[in-house]
């Protein structure tokens, strides 16, 4: 399997990986509320 | 009494899962019909782990677990980039709109996708947008429901020979039930329970072709090099595994972007946000549903591919010519009861959390954001007519599913990819802007929605077959940009349709 096949594979659960690490950094706000 | 024995286990599980989703359904009827931010909403307090599987479960559907998986016995491993491509917007979705628009619709009070275009934009020329984008909404989700219907009843009757018709009936009118008596709390519960089985699903179908072959070595080289042929009848080879051998990048990309970007813009996914109780809660659902969904798409995206390695030469000859059946077949291959009725639950699940959180969009678009809108109703007359409309609804698609099996068209899944574009080019622009730019107007946003839907059908019908480099560049690309350059144009030219400033503190408070 080429490096451009798999990339995709490893690639996502890298991303999700990423995502995660961003949130967890990240403050979120949200208010509590024709 | 044979079918029943040998059928047993997968009738149990089926109707255990019905059975299911109807108790959640009547456990919440009551306090659904408390008020319209009940029943639309679920009154902002649902938890993050329940928004965060229903966003998932809403986001993929029989046409993944079915269509898409089988994609790649055609196309090779190469088709998991479709899975990437996805998962990028789901996290744009929850990073980029998210937080903004619980904080946002929350303010403003909006229920609906129309109703935020409406009261963000605070016009009667914003009134004709909602009243347009619940238009829209009726006519871009009709062949989804049909599709998704259509998928759910050919597994009922491969599965167990549920003639297609009354299939497609049970499904139909059993998500409708619990749909109408639990409202939006029955729809993310029983979404999030869904979410579950499909999380558990992708996991084992990925993992049923290396049990077959005995490992991953025998499978890598299985199909690593194979003699089997391509639809137009050529030896594969080496193409399963190589990047560009059996479909164009172009191509992925063009088809990655129209289902991908749903999730920035699909009214059905969108309204997920609304129903977040608190910051803790988005945090979580921000962090776990690319995962959840970026996991699965791992597992499904590139599994008609490893079915060659549990299929003859002359099975798959026959399989490629129709990759729907890919998944059955790898099913019927394995041949254990226990899993076929593990997984018929998944495929299942996939197609009636998806069909669940359409109808609700279908029946609140058509009773609060057009005929409430034309002609003003009492509150407590919303409900009910919004039941009613749901299932007048339900009977509709019944009768196109049926009139279809009868004078059958091609491309049901090439209009639900064109409804996705649709709904990219037309609704993001006016959402975004609205959540983000405090200079965009009412103009911008009803110009950037026509402009979207025109540029979807002319580059569809004018240019896309009519000129050989232009094939494989889907009109959600021309769409999309087009759409928003027009929005940021005609928010900036019409300046003085700009809501007062009141009104933009109340929409954008401290933020």
């Amino acid at each position: 399997m080429d490096f451009w096949t798999a990339f995709p594979y490893w690639g996502i659960l890298l991303l999700v990986g990423i995502n995660a690490f961003i949130v967890i950094r990240r403050g979120i706000e949200v208010e509590d509320r024709h | 009494m044979d079918y029943l024995q040998e059928n047993f286990f997968t009738i149990f599980l089926t109707l255990f899962y019905v059975g299911g989703c109807l108790y959640v359904g009547w456990y919440f009827k009551k306090q659904a019909a408390s008020g319209v931010a009940d029943y639309y909403v679920a009154k902002r307090k649902i938890p993050g782990w329940v928004i965060s599987l229903a966003f998932f479960s809403t986001s993929a559907s029989t046409n993944t677990y079915i269509g898409q998986a089988g994609k790649s016995f055609q196309y090779g491993l190469s088709w998991a980039w479709m899975g990437l491509i996805w998962t990028v917007f789901c996290i744009i979705s929850w990073q980029l709109l998210g937080p903004r628009m619980r904080t946002h619709t929350a303010r403003l009070q909006s229920f609906t996708i129309p109703d935020y275009f409406h009261l963000r934009y605070q016009s009667d020329m914003a009134k004709f947008i909602r009243v347009l984008s619940a238009f829209i909404i009726l006519f871009a989700t009709v062949w989804y429901m049909v599709g998704i219907a259509k998928g759910c009843a050919v597994v009922l009757e491969t599965v167990l020979d549920v003639p297609y018709l009354w299939g497609a009936a049970a499904i139909l009118f059993i998500t409708c039930a619990y749909t109408i008596w639990g409202g939006m709390y029955s729809v993310l519960w029983t979404d999030a329970l869904q979410g579950i089985i499909m999380f558990g699903v992708a996991i084992l179908m990925l993992a049923l072709p290396f049990i077959f072959v005995g490992g991953v070595e025998p499978m890598m080289e299985a199909i690593s090099n194979t003699t089997h042929v391509t639809k137009a009848g050529e030896p594969m080879g080496n193409g399963l595994v190589t990047f560009g051998s059996l479909v164009s990048f172009l191509y992925i990309l063009g088809i990655g972007l129209s289902i991908g970007m749903k999730q920035i813009s699909e009214p059905k996914n969108l309204i997920r946000f609304y129903s977040v109780d608190n910051a803790k809660s988005m945090r979580f659902a921000m962090i776990w549903t690319p995962i959840f969904l970026g996991v699965s798409l791992v597992c499904v995206m590139g599994l008609g591919a490893l079915v060659h390695g549990m299929a003859t030469a002359e099975e798959a000859a026959v399989l490629i010519q129709d990759t729907d059946k890919v998944v059955g077949f790898m099913l019927e291959k394995f041949d254990n009861k226990f899993v076929s009725g593990i997984c018929v639950a998944g495929l299942f699940a996939a197609g009636m959390s998806s069909l669940a959180s359409v109808i609700i969009i279908i029946g609140t678009a058509l009773v609060k954001d057009i005929w409430h809108v034309i002609s003003p109703m009492r509150e407590e007359q919303l409900i009910p007519r919004t039941k009613w409309a749901m299932f007048g609804y339900c009977i509709f698609t019944f009768g196109l599913v049926w009139v279809l099996s009868i004078y059958p068209i091609g491309g049901i899944v090439e209009l639900t990819a064109f409804a996705g574009a649709v709904f990219a080019a037309s609704f993001f622009p006016g959402i975004f802007g609205g959540l983000y730019l405090r200079w965009g107007t009412d103009a911008g946003a009803l110009a950037s929605m026509i402009v979207g839907m025109v540029a979807n059908v002319v580059w569809r019908l004018f240019f896309r077959f009519e000129f050989a480099g232009l094939k494989d560049v889907h009109e959600i690309i021309p769409a999309f940009l087009l759409s928003l350059i027009t929005y940021i144009v005609v928010s900036r030219m019409t300046k003085h349709r700009i809501p007062d400033e009141a009104h933009l503190d109340l929409v954008f408070g401290k933020d």
